[in-house]
């Protein structure tokens, strides 16, 4: 890098840029060269290169604040620790938060087994369906369906169960049918034959036979 | 950056990454390198001890955390040098930039230690700084005091180099018109620029 030298004002302007850097020795040997040249012949660059110089022996002097770098990385290791404990309680205590979610998890799942298992189990003697395999429900000796008249009176049923010996065991049911059984010893053959004489009677068969 | 600073800087990193594995012995290490430029650097912006340690330890704490983050994008010591400016500034914010108790001041080690002539180099120093503003005392330090270059300098203070340009050259005129006259002669250059 070379500096013009038929100006000395841009000579100047030269020399007051490099001067930093040739205090710091990071100038190159050439510009060294060219302001040491500059400055024998400069009178006012060189009294700014002297105070550019005592500049940066006033700043290399010791620092004249006392500051105990033992006691400052003391106080830094303190502060690391006390992060570490914040960080370590911060993670305990998400740990037991998370505990206690799951605790609270595990509960609630119980309380609904149980609640489920209470309704399955109120509900499980009475199902709501028979297979074919099951047996029907027992029906008494000697009963048998009838279908009376929808014109029948109330008097006449109840006078025909009484000669017959009968007594109404269930029904009536969807389509109107009566279970009745006998509460004599009257054969039931014989009755059912009564039964099917008898007007007002449209249907009489014996339960056990049905298929 | 001569072979020293290299060898410096190669250290200063293997530093850095055994302290990103949490070696708090590398940081200790670390620490006691930079005590003294980051002191001498932070004594530019403020004259508390108190505050300096703060903004050393601070810095400290930073480069602690980040230390796994550096990728040698710029020397080890510029990196930390960045770290503890903006720390300095953020604690000016807080602190003012001057002692504001007496009991607080600095302890004095020029009656004792200094001889006469260093003594008035330090006055005449001080007094031509106290011209100055907070980012021009910092450059006119890096430059002379620590040596750094003006793109280093840009990257601790995370600036243009024109803006350092700037700053060391209007630093260097307001030092050229006061100092001479601090130093007992009278100002020859006085708003005269090169």
């Amino acid at each position: 890098m070379t500096f013009p030298k038929n100006s000395s004002g841009r000579d100047c302007t030269g020399a007051w840029d490099i001067m930093p850097w040739v205090l710091q020795n990071s100038a190159t040997q050439e510009q060294g060269d060219w302001l040491k040249d500059h400055l024998s012949h400069c009178e006012a660059c060189s009294t700014e290169f002297a105070q550019q110089s005592r500049l940066q022996r006033a700043l290399a002097l010791p620092v004249d604040i006392s500051v105990d770098a033992n006691a400052g990385l003391k106080r830094l290791l303190g502060r690391l620790d006390t992060a570490d404990t914040q960080e370590g309680s911060f993670r305990t205590r998400r740990g037991n938060w998370l505990n206690r979610a799951l605790v609270a998890a595990v509960l609630l799942q119980a309380v609904g087994i149980g609640t489920l298992g209470m309704k399955l189990w109120s509900t499980g003697d009475s199902p709501a369906y028979r297979t074919l395999s099951q047996e029907s429900a027992s029906v008494a000796p000697g009963a048998i369906r009838i279908v009376p008249d929808a014109a029948m009176t109330l008097a006449s049923w109840n006078a025909l169960l009484h000669n017959l010996r009968l007594q109404v065991v269930a029904g009536p049911n969807d389509v109107g049918a009566y279970t009745v059984a006998p509460t004599g010893s009257a054969s039931t053959a014989h009755t059912l034959q009564q039964l099917r004489a008898t007007q007002g009677i449209r249907l009489a068969e014996p339960v056990a036979v049905t298929p | 950056m001569n072979n020293a600073d290299i060898d410096l800087d190669a250290t200063d990193r293997m530093l850095l990454q055994r302290m990103s594995t949490g070696d708090r012995a590398a940081l200790a290490v670390l620490y006691r390198s930079y005590h003294g430029r980051l002191c001498r650097f932070l004594s530019r912006l403020t004259r508390r001890s108190d505050v300096i340690e703060e903004v050393i330890n601070d810095c400290f704490w930073i480069a602690w955390q980040k230390a796994g983050n550096f990728h040698g994008d710029s020397r080890v010591s510029t990196w930390l040098m960045g770290i503890a400016y903006r720390c300095g500034l953020k604690a000016l914010r807080q602190h003012g930039d001057e002692p504001v108790e007496d009991d607080k001041l600095p302890e004095q080690r020029t009656a004792a230690h200094d001889l006469d002539d260093d003594r008035e180099l330090r006055d005449w120093l001080a007094k031509g700084l106290e011209h100055l503003s907070v980012d021009q005392r910092a450059v006119i330090e890096l430059v002379y005091g620590v040596g750094h270059s003006l793109d280093e300098v840009a990257v601790i203070m995370q600036c243009p180099v024109g803006t350092i340009k700037a700053r060391l050259f209007h630093a260097r005129v307001k030092l050229r018109n006061v100092l001479p006259a601090l130093a007992g002669d009278s100002p020859k250059h006085k708003e005269k620029v090169p």
